[in-house]
C-alpha cells in the first residue's frame, strides 16, 4: 500500500514537472533547431540534428554583449543594494529609525506601475547624461531592489537575538561592528537568498532597460525584443538570446536550492 | 631631354592645377555622389555619427558592411543603434524632447515626416543637398519616392529603401492549361494575376478548392501594420479617410464596412490560422510551396528565388522550393501602397550634422545605393531608374527584369502612407480596429469604433491644425491617385 | 534599544548634534529610494496640470483639466476593468495551484529537493522571455499547444490563442499562472512546513478529518504568509507589462489593454504626457490608500 502511495506521488511529481517544465524545453529545443526546421510546420517535438550555430551568431555578431551588459548592471545593483538594505534594516530594527511610516514608504515603492515612474525618469536622466550609461542605470536597479532587500534584512535581522549583539558591544565593538561581526553572519543564509533573488530580479528587468538604453547598455531582455519585427522573426535568435540570458539564473538556483527554501520561508514569514 | 620634358611638364602641371581649384566643371558630367561625399567627409575623420536603423536585417547592412566601408575611406566611425519598427518614431521624438543629442543620422518613414517637422526634428537639408550633393542624380529618383524627401517645398530626408507592396503568384500554376480551363468555366474570365480584389479572392477560393491542404490559394499579412493592407484596398475601392470640411473620419463609410468585410471573407479560403499569419510566415509558406499567392514587401521576390540564400544573416529564411516558378504583379487594383519605406536625415540636435549628412549622401547616391538594394541583408528596395536599369539587377535570376519592372511600375502609381499631425497614433487605431474585426468582431462596429477614436484624436490635436495637414497630404497625386 | 545604549554609542556628531543615532544607517538607502521613488510623482502632480502632447509641447497651464478627463475616459475604464479582471482569475488559481503543489510536497521523499528545484524554474524566468516563449509556444503555425490539444481531441484544432475571442485574455492568464504559481508553491510549501505538527497530530487524534486539520489548523496557522504572498502577487499583476506586451500588443483591438499597456500606449506612443501624468498621480494615491489599509488591517507595521 505505501508502495502504491508512494509510486502515486512520484508520478504525480513528475507530471507536475513536465508540465511546467515543457515551454522551457521548447525555448531550448528551439535555439539548437536549424532555422529552417524552426519554421516547419508542424512543428517538431526535438531538434532532429541539434547545433549550435544559433548561439555562434550571438558571439560573431556581438549580441552577445548585452549578456555582459546585464551582468555588470545587474551585479553592481544587488552588490549596492545589499550594502545599503542591510544597513537601512539594521537602522530600523536596532534603532527603530523611521518606525510605520518608513516601513509604509518602502512598501509603497512596489506599487506603481513601473510605466509610471519611467518617463519623468527618463527626461531628468537624459538632462544629467545618465542615459544609456551603466551607473545609471545601476542607480535605477538599486533603487528598485531596495525595497524588497530591506524588508527581507529587517526579516532576518530580527531572528538574530540582541543579546548577542549585546555582548559583542560590552566587549568593544561599535555598532557597526557588531552588525557587521555578529548579525551578518548570524543572518548569512537568509541576505545570500535575498541577493539572489535580488539579483534575479534586475537581470530579468524589461521596460526601464527598454527605455533608459539605446546600444551601449543594452541588456539582454531588450536585445531579445529587438528580435521581432515586421519583415522578420528571428523566433532562432530569440530562443538562443533567452537561453543565454536563463542558463545563469538557472544554476544560481540550483547552487543556492539549499536556501531557497529557507530563505523565502523566513523573509515571508517573518516579514 | 629629362630637363626639357621637366620643363614642359611643370608649367602643364601648373596650369592644370590652377584650373582645378577654380573649380571649372572639368568632370562636371561624370560627377559622382558617393565619390564627393567620401571626400567632403575625410575632413571630419576622427568623429563619430550615431545612425538609426531598423532593427534586425535592415541594421545589418549598416552594422557589417557599410559602416566599416564608410570608416575605411573617411575616418568617421559608425555607431549603429537598432530600433524595432514600431519604436523608430517614438523612440527618436523621446530623444528629441529629451534634448540629448543622441542620434545624428535620422531613420525618417515618411508616413511620420510630417510630425517630425512639426515637432521641429529634422533638419532642412536644402543648404547641406547644394553644398556636397550632385543635382543630377537626383532626376534618376522614381518621382513617387522622390515625392517623400519634401515636406511643404523643404527637403528634410534621402530616400534609401523603396518598398511597395508586390503580388506573387505561382506562375506555374496559373499557367497550368488544367488549371485554365476550370477557372475559365467557372469564373467566366482568364486566371491571370488579379485585377482587382474581387478577383483575387476569386483565384484563392479556386486553388484552395483544387490544392488543399497540400497548397492554399493565397497568404495575407494579418497581424500588425494592417493600417498598410486595409489602406490600400480601402483607396483603391474608393474611400476616403476624412470628409475633407469636416475632419470627420469616414473610413466607417459603406466602402470601409465591404472592404473590410471582403478581407475577412477572403480569409476563410486560405490556410486555417491564417488570421495570425505575419511577414514570416507568408514567406515561409511560399518559399515551402505551400500557398499559391500573397502580397507582400520586394525582398519576398529575392529571397523566394533564393538569391544570395548563402548570407551567414538569411540562415533563418527557409530554403526555397519554389525559385524560378514566381511571377510578379503589381497589386489588384493597380494602385499598391508604398508601405513604410525609408528616408535618411539629420537631427537638428546633432554635433556633427555634416557628417551625419554626408553618411546619408553616400547611402543615398547612385553607385552606392544600387550596392545596397541588391544585397541580401539590409532590405534595401530599388528606388533609382538605374535600380530597375541596371544589368547587374537584371542579371541575378532569370526574371529579375520582369521583378524590376513590377517594383517600378506598381511605385510609378503608389499610394503614399497617409501622412497627417500624430500620424503614428492614427495608424495603431487602424491596425487594431482592422485586427479586431479579422479576430471575429463586426466590421461595422470597429469601424465605428475607430471612426470615434480619429475624431477623438482630431478634437484632441485640433481641428483645424489637422485639417491644414491633411489638406496638404490629400493634395499630392500619390495620396489618391483619383 | 535603551537610551543607556545610545548614550554610550550614538551620537554621530557628538554632543548637541539632534541626528538620531541610526540616522546614517537609514540615510543613503533612503536617499535613493527618494530620488528614484518619490521625485517622479512629483514631476508628475507638476506636469498632470500642464498641457503636453503629442503635438503640443509648449506646456500651458491648465489646471485640473486632465483630471476631469480621466473620469470621462472609457478606455482607461476598461482597461482597469480588464487588469481587475486579469487579478480576479488569476490569483486564485495561482493560489488554489499553489497550494495543491504545497501540500503534495509535504511528503518526505527522497527526490523531493530536486522535484522542487525544478519547479522553481519558471518563477525565475524573464517575464519578457516567458511572454516571448509561450507567443511561440501558442503559435498556430510553428508552436506545440495547438498539436498537443490536437493529440487529445483526434482531430487538428485551430485555435488562435493570441486573436480569437477569449483566446488572448486566456492565453494571458495561462503564462501567469505558469510562470507564478511555483512561486506561490514554494511560500506556501515553507510556511506550512512551518505550522506545528503536534498541533496537527493532536487534531488528528480528536477524530478530525485531514480537509477539517486543514482548515482549522494549518490556515490559520499560514494566513498571515498567504496574505503577504496575496498582496505582492496581486500587486505585481496589477502592473502587470512584460508578458501582455510579448503575447498580444493589448490587442486584438484593445481587447488585452491592461493598465499598464493602455499608459504605454498613450504616453509612448502618443506622448500624451500630462494626461497620463495626471492618471499616475491617482493612481498612486488611491494604490497608497488601499495598501495603507490592507497593510493596517493585518497588522504587518507592527
Amino acid at each position: 500500500m505505501k508502495m502504491l502511495r508512494s509510486l502515486v506521488w512520484y508520478a504525480t511529481s513528475l507530471v507536475v514537472c513536465v508540465v511546467f517544465l515543457f515551454p522551457i524545453y521548447w525555448i531550448f529545443a528551439v535555439s539548437l533547431k536549424k532555422p529552417e526546421e524552426i519554421f516547419r510546420s508542424p512543428p517538431a517535438w526535438f531538434p532532429s540534428e541539434p547545433q549550435f550555430n544559433n548561439f555562434r551568431v550571438l558571439f560573431t555578431e556581438g549580441d552577445v554583449w548585452s549578456i555582459f551588459n546585464s551582468l555588470v548592471i545587474s551585479g553592481s545593483a544587488t552588490v549596492i543594494a545589499m550594502l545599503l538594505g542591510t544597513l537601512c534594516a539594521y537602522g530600523m530594527v536596532r534603532f527603530r529609525i523611521g518606525g510605520e511610516h518608513l516601513s509604509t514608504f518602502i512598501i509603497a515603492q512596489r506599487l506603481l506601475p513601473p510605466i509610471a515612474i519611467v518617463f519623468p525618469l527618463f527626461l531628468v536622466y537624459s538632462q544629467l547624461g545618465l542615459a544609456d550609461t551603466y551607473h545609471g542605470l545601476i542607480l535605477l536597479y538599486t533603487a528598485f531592489a531596495l525595497p524588497f532587500v530591506i524588508w527581507m534584512a529587517r526579516g532576518f535581522l530580527l531572528e538574530v537575538p540582541p543579546e548577542l549583539e549585546e555582548a559583542a558591544l560590552i566587549d568593544g565593538c561599535t555598532r557597526f561592528g557588531a552588525l557587521w561581526r555578529v548579525a551578518v553572519p548570524m543572518a548569512r543564509n537568509g541576505l545570500f537568498a535575498t541577493a539572489v533573488f535580488a539579483f534575479i530580479y534586475s537581470w530579468n528587468e524589461f521596460l526601464f532597460a527598454l527605455i533608459m538604453t539605446r546600444n551601449n547598455v543594452m541588456t539582454y531582455t531588450v536585445q531579445i525584443s529587438n528580435y521581432f519585427g515586421p519583415q522578420s522573426t528571428f523566433w532562432a535568435k530569440i530562443a538562443a538570446m533567452s537561453v543565454l540570458g536563463t542558463v545563469p539564473v538557472l544554476i544560481l538556483v540550483s547552487v543556492m536550492q539549499r536556501y531557497l527554501v529557507r530563505g523565502i520561508s523566513l523573509g515571508a514569514v517573518k516579514g | 631631354m629629362i630637363k626639357r620634358t621637366k620643363g614642359i611638364l611643370a608649367p602643364l602641371a601648373l596650369a592644370s592645377g590652377i584650373v582645378l581649384s577654380l573649380g571649372l566643371p572639368v568632370q562636371a558630367q561624370t560627377e559622382d555622389a558617393a565619390t564627393k561625399a567620401i571626400e567632403a567627409a575625410k575632413q571630419f575623420s576622427g568623429t563619430t555619427i550615431t545612425v538609426v536603423a531598423e532593427a534586425g536585417l535592415q541594421a545589418l547592412l549598416d552594422k557589417q558592411i557599410t559602416a566599416a566601408e564608410w570608416e575605411a575611406q573617411t575616418g568617421i566611425k559608425v555607431n549603429v543603434v537598432e530600433l524595432p519598427f514600431e519604436e523608430i518614431y517614438p523612440k527618436q521624438l523621446l530623444e528629441h524632447q529629451a534634448g540629448t543629442g543622441a542620434y545624428d543620422t535620422l531613420l525618417i518613414s515618411p508616413a511620420y515626416l510630417a510630425d517630425m517637422v512639426a515637432n521641429g526634428m529634422v533638419e532642412d537639408l536644402g543648404p547641406y543637398v547644394e553644398k556636397y550633393g550632385v543635382a543630377a542624380e537626383d532626376a534618376d529618383i522614381n518621382p513617387a519616392f522622390a515625392d517623400w524627401q519634401f515636406y511643404d517645398g523643404t527637403r528634410y530626408g534621402l530616400v534609401v529603401d523603396g518598398d511597395v507592396l508586390v503580388t506573387y503568384y505561382r506562375k506555374d500554376l496559373f499557367a497550368d492549361p488544367a488549371n485554365q480551363e476550370a477557372f475559365r468555366a467557372k469564373y467566366g474570365y482568364d486566371l491571370a494575376p488579379p485585377a482587382d480584389y474581387g478577383q483575387f479572392g476569386d483565384i484563392a477560393c479556386f486553388l484552395t478548392e483544387k490544392y488543399a491542404p497540400d497548397l492554399y490559394g493565397a497568404g495575407v499579412i494579418n497581424t500588425g501594420y494592417m493600417f498598410f493592407m486595409f489602406g490600400e484596398r480601402f483607396r483603391v475601392a474608393g474611400g476616403r479617410f476624412f470628409d475633407a470640411e469636416t475632419m470627420k473620419a469616414t473610413v466607417n463609410s459603406d466602402i470601409g464596412v465591404q472592404v473590410l468585410t471582403q478581407m475577412i471573407e477572403q480569409n476563410k479560403c486560405m490556410a486555417p490560422g491564417i488570421e495570425t499569419w505575419g511577414f514570416a510566415e507568408n514567406l515561409s509558406a511560399l518559399n515551402a510551396g505551400q500557398i499559391g499567392m500573397t502580397i507582400s514587401w520586394p525582398p519576398l521576390g529575392r529571397w523566394a528565388q533564393g538569391v544570395n540564400i548563402n548570407d551567414a544573416a538569411l540562415s533563418w529564411v527557409p530554403a526555397t522550393t519554389v525559385a524560378d516558378k514566381i511571377g510578379y504583379a503589381v497589386n489588384p487594383g493597380g494602385h499598391p501602397e508604398l508601405a513604410a519605406g525609408f528616408l535618411s536625415g539629420v537631427s537638428v540636435n546633432s554635433k556633427n550634422k555634416d557628417a551625419a549628412y554626408l553618411y546619408a549622401q553616400w547611402m543615398h547616391s547612385k553607385t552606392q545605393s544600387l550596392q545596397n538594394v541588391m544585397r541580401p541583408v539590409g532590405l534595401r528596395d530599388p528606388y533609382r531608374m538605374s535600380h530597375y536599369t541596371s544589368p547587374e539587377y537584371q542579371e541575378l535570376w532569370a526574371s529579375a527584369p520582369e521583378y524590376l519592372a513590377v517594383l517600378q511600375e506598381g511605385a510609378a502609381n503608389g499610394l503614399a502612407d497617409f501622412s497627417w499631425i500624430e500620424t503614428f497614433r492614427y495608424q495603431d487605431a487602424m491596425s487594431r480596429a482592422v485586427l479586431d474585426a479579422i479576430s471575429g468582431a463586426d466590421p461595422k462596429e470597429s469601424l465605428d469604433g475607430l471612426v470615434a477614436e480619429w475624431d477623438g484624436m482630431t478634437e484632441e490635436i485640433g481641428v483645424d491644425r489637422q485639417r491644414a495637414a491633411y489638406q496638404a497630404w490629400a493634395a499630392k497625386p500619390s495620396a489618391y491617385r483619383e | 534599544m535603551t537610551t543607556a545604549q545610545s548614550s554610550v554609542f550614538g551620537r554621530p556628531f557628538g554632543a548637541g548634534r539632534s541626528v538620531r543615532p541610526g540616522f546614517w544607517y537609514v540615510a543613503p538607502a533612503v536617499f535613493i529610494l527618494i530620488l528614484i521613488g518619490l521625485l517622479p510623482i512629483f514631476w508628475s502632480i507638476w506636469v498632470s496640470l500642464l498641457n503636453l502632447t503629442g503635438s503640443n509641447r509648449d506646456g500651458t497651464f491648465i489646471g485640473l483639466r486632465n483630471y476631469a478627463r480621466i473620469f470621462s475616459d472609457e478606455k482607461l475604464g476598461w482597461s482597469l476593468v480588464r487588469t481587475l479582471m486579469i487579478m480576479a482569475v488569476a490569483l486564485p488559481i495561482q493560489l488554489v495551484l499553489g497550494m495543491l503543489l504545497a501540500l503534495h510536497f509535504q511528503a518526505e521523499k527522497p527526490l523531493k529537493k530536486l522535484f522542487v528545484t525544478l519547479l522553481v524554474l519558471p518563477a525565475v524566468i524573464s517575464p519578457m522571455v516567458a511572454g516571448s516563449m509561450w507567443r511561440l509556444m501558442f503559435d498556430h503555425k510553428f508552436g506545440p499547444v495547438n498539436q498537443i490539444i490536437s493529440f487529445f481531441t483526434e482531430k487538428p484544432v485551430v485555435l488562435l490563442w493570441t486573436i480569437r475571442g477569449d483566446l488572448p485574455f486566456w492565453s494571458i492568464i495561462i503564462t501567469e499562472v505558469w510562470q507564478w504559481t511555483p512561486f506561490m508553491f514554494i511560500i506556501l510549501m515553507a510556511a506550512i512546513s512551518n505550522v506545528d505538527r503536534d498541533q496537527m497530530n493532536a487534531a488528528a487524534i480528536d477524530g478530525a478529518r485531514p480537509h477539517q486539520i486543514f482548515r482549522h489548523v494549518v490556515l490559520p496557522a499560514i494566513w498571515p504568509v498567504l496574505i503577504i504572498a496575496l498582496l505582492i502577487r496581486g500587486l505585481d499583476l496589477f502592473r502587470i507589462f512584460d508578458s501582455v506586451w510579448q503575447l498580444t500588443r493589448g490587442g486584438p483591438g484593445n481587447r488585452t489593454e491592461t493598465i499598464s499597456v493602455f499608459m504605454y500606449i498613450r504616453g509612448f506612443q502618443g506622448f500624451d504626457t500630462s494626461y497620463i501624468a495626471a492618471v499616475v498621480v491617482v493612481l498612486a494615491v488611491v494604490l497608497s490608500a488601499i495598501v495603507m489599509l490592507a497593510v493596517r488591517r493585518v497588522g504587518l507595521d507592527r
